[in-house]
């Protein structure tokens, strides 16, 4: 079953028609990538499925609860973590913890042991300082224990590591994907190497409509030929195999095919052998998904 | 209801931590404290200031004059009151800091009423703090009996600073910023005070709330206020009733 499902999404401000028919699905226990570039719609689609924004058309249902402007879906206990998240400065990690406990209804026990395994499982166990003092890394932290409080089916998280250095960049992924196994999580970003750490499904939003959406797998099937680069060393050999094969390019004083198949490849392999042209390196390059975003946005 | 509970609960801590609580009944107490000082001291003071052609006689001060003091010195106790509680909702929309709390299902309406609640809490504790703290000095140096509908001035005093709650709740749910609201909450006052040179309307108006003397002095009944007071309750009920749909709609 699906946790969200997102259907042909409509929604304008002012002249400027943000989202122009935004569709995906999220799966249960699966790490959703929702790719974009800024501006592309990312935050106003993840506000609209929170009920946070009113939408022009389209339809979004969470756990099968269909989303209603005004009202945070109920029967799927959604979790969000807002880019920069906000808190009430003048309280700690574990009293913010408790009051978004005390909101969701658990009881005053299991809430106590809730928050002291999810302080634990962000790394703020140790901290009795007010949140006023919390670095942005620690507040990001802290926005993630809060969203898992109540166990949510659905966790979004809108560029949770776009402002942080690489530490903390890594400590969140770490905690996303250890979230994983309790809920299915939609992760806004365009930050491509995240993506590929911890998603097992991606979204790309270009234009207001989705570009493209499928697992990891299914964007390694559609990928194009990858590049193909031969270093030799001896520069004259690079106009002969230049002459061989017209689709090759010279750069960097090396030899690159931009799109080789396979056949290529061994058409190369065969006429270097055959012409006993000694080689440094023969390389080719998987395209990753940066490859595929920007043919994608059409860059 | 558990929303409610745990968000007031949130709304009395932030009230309590941020000092703004201390401040306010600080205010309201030393406010309590100069109505029958000013009394006391006004007859010294003028009998000590040497103006040219002025001759001061004797001066008898009575509690009216504290409580004419009280009277004065309210609205500027209930302006300083609404001054600092009027970004209590536009700061929560405009930092975002609502939206983690909305997204496990607190409801809209529970935030505006625990915020209600507590605004209402303070301004009565703050009032109240300052109307006894008169009441016992005045007590103390005069006579209170002397007197008329202290009590029933008092409280229509403080039922007009509810009704400027309820202003500031219902500028709250559309205003951008505090200074919107504290300028639609004086844009009533205004309103008011003008519609309140008509005689015919003045009795009806929530502003005849604040006219305490002639109660202190025995010139007006209480019954003279009834329908200023049904006005002033069913307006500051209109206005937070009508604030709950408009913060549903108010974009997040």
């Amino acid at each position: 079953m699906n946790v969200l499902e997102v259907i042909e999404v409509r929604k304008h401000f002012g002249s400027k028609q943000v989202l122009d028919g935004v569709s995906f699905s999220v799966p249960e226990n699966c790490v959703f990538g929702f790719i974009g570039r800024n501006g592309a719609g990312k935050t106003t689609t993840m506000r609209a499925v929170l009920g946070l924004l009113q939408i022009d058309g389209g339809e979004i249902t969470v756990c099968g609860e269909r989303v209603r402007y005004g009202c945070t879906p109920k029967s799927g206990n959604i979790g969000f973590l807002p880019d920069v998240p906000e808190f009430y400065g003048y309280m700690n990690a574990r009293e913010y913890l408790m009051l978004c406990g005390e909101i969701t209804g658990i009881g005053r026990q299991a809430l106590n042991a809730r928050c002291e395994e999810l302080l634990r499982l962000v790394g703020l166990n140790g901290e009795t300082h007010r949140i006023k003092g919390y670095s942005r890394g620690m507040k990001q932290r802290l926005g993630i224990a809060q969203a898992l409080i109540n166990r949510p089916k659905l966790l979004i998280c809108d560029e949770p590591t776009s402002a942080l250095d690489p530490v903390g960049r890594k400590d969140i992924l770490d905690i996303i994907r250890a979230a994983k196994e309790q809920t299915s999580v939609v992760f806004s970003t365009h930050i491509l190497s995240d993506v590929e750490r911890i998603c097992s499904r991606v979204a790309f939003l270009e234009g207001g409509k989705t570009a493209f959406s499928g697992s990891i797998e299914e964007i390694r099937a559609m990928k194009r030929d990858p590049a193909l680069e031969l270093t030799l060393p001896r520069p004259a050999d690079l106009d002969r195999v230049r002459a061989a094969f017209p689709q090759s390019e010279i750069s960097d004083g090396r030899l690159v095919f931009p799109k080789a198949s396979d056949r290529d490849c061994a058409d190369l392999m065969a006429f270097l052998a055959a012409q006993e042209i000694p080689v440094l390196r023969l390389e080719r390059h998987e395209a990753d998904l940066e490859d595929l975003f920007l043919e994608v946005i059409g860059k | 209801m558990k929303g409610f509970a745990a968000f007031l609960k949130k709304e009395i801590r932030e009230m309590i931590r941020t000092r703004k609580l201390m401040i306010l009944l600080l205010v309201f107490l030393a406010f309590g404290i100069l109505n029958p000082l000013t009394a006391l001291l006004m007859p010294k003071l003028l009998q000590s200031a040497e103006i040219p052609g002025m001759t001061v006689g004797e001066i008898t001060v009575t509690a009216l004059d504290a409580w004419t003091q009280f009277a004065k010195n309210m609205p500027t106790a209930m302006i300083v009151f609404l001054i600092s509680v009027s970004g209590i909702y536009t700061a929560e929309y405009t930092k975002g800091t609502l939206i983690p709390l909305l997204t496990k299902g607190l409801s809209r309406s529970a935030a505006v009423l625990a915020k209600c609640t507590v605004m209402l809490a303070a301004w009565s504790a703050g009032f109240w703090l300052s109307f006894l703290v008169t009441w016992f000095y005045s007590g103390w140096y005069w006579d209170n009996s002397a007197v008329r509908e202290i009590l029933f001035a008092a409280f229509c005093r403080w039922l007009f600073g509810v009704l400027m709650i309820a202003c500031t709740v219902f500028f709250s749910s559309f205003a951008a910023s505090a200074a919107q609201v504290i300028l639609g909450t004086g844009s009533v006052y205004i309103a008011m005070t003008l519609i309140g040179m008509y005689d015919k309307a003045n009795s009806y108006l929530p502003v005849h709330l604040c006219d305490s003397l002639p109660l202190y002095t025995g010139a007006a009944q209480p019954s003279g206020y009834a329908a200023a007071a049904a006005v002033t309750a069913l307006l500051s009920a209109v206005q937070i009733l009508a604030a709950l749909p408009l913060t549903n709609r108010r974009q997040l």
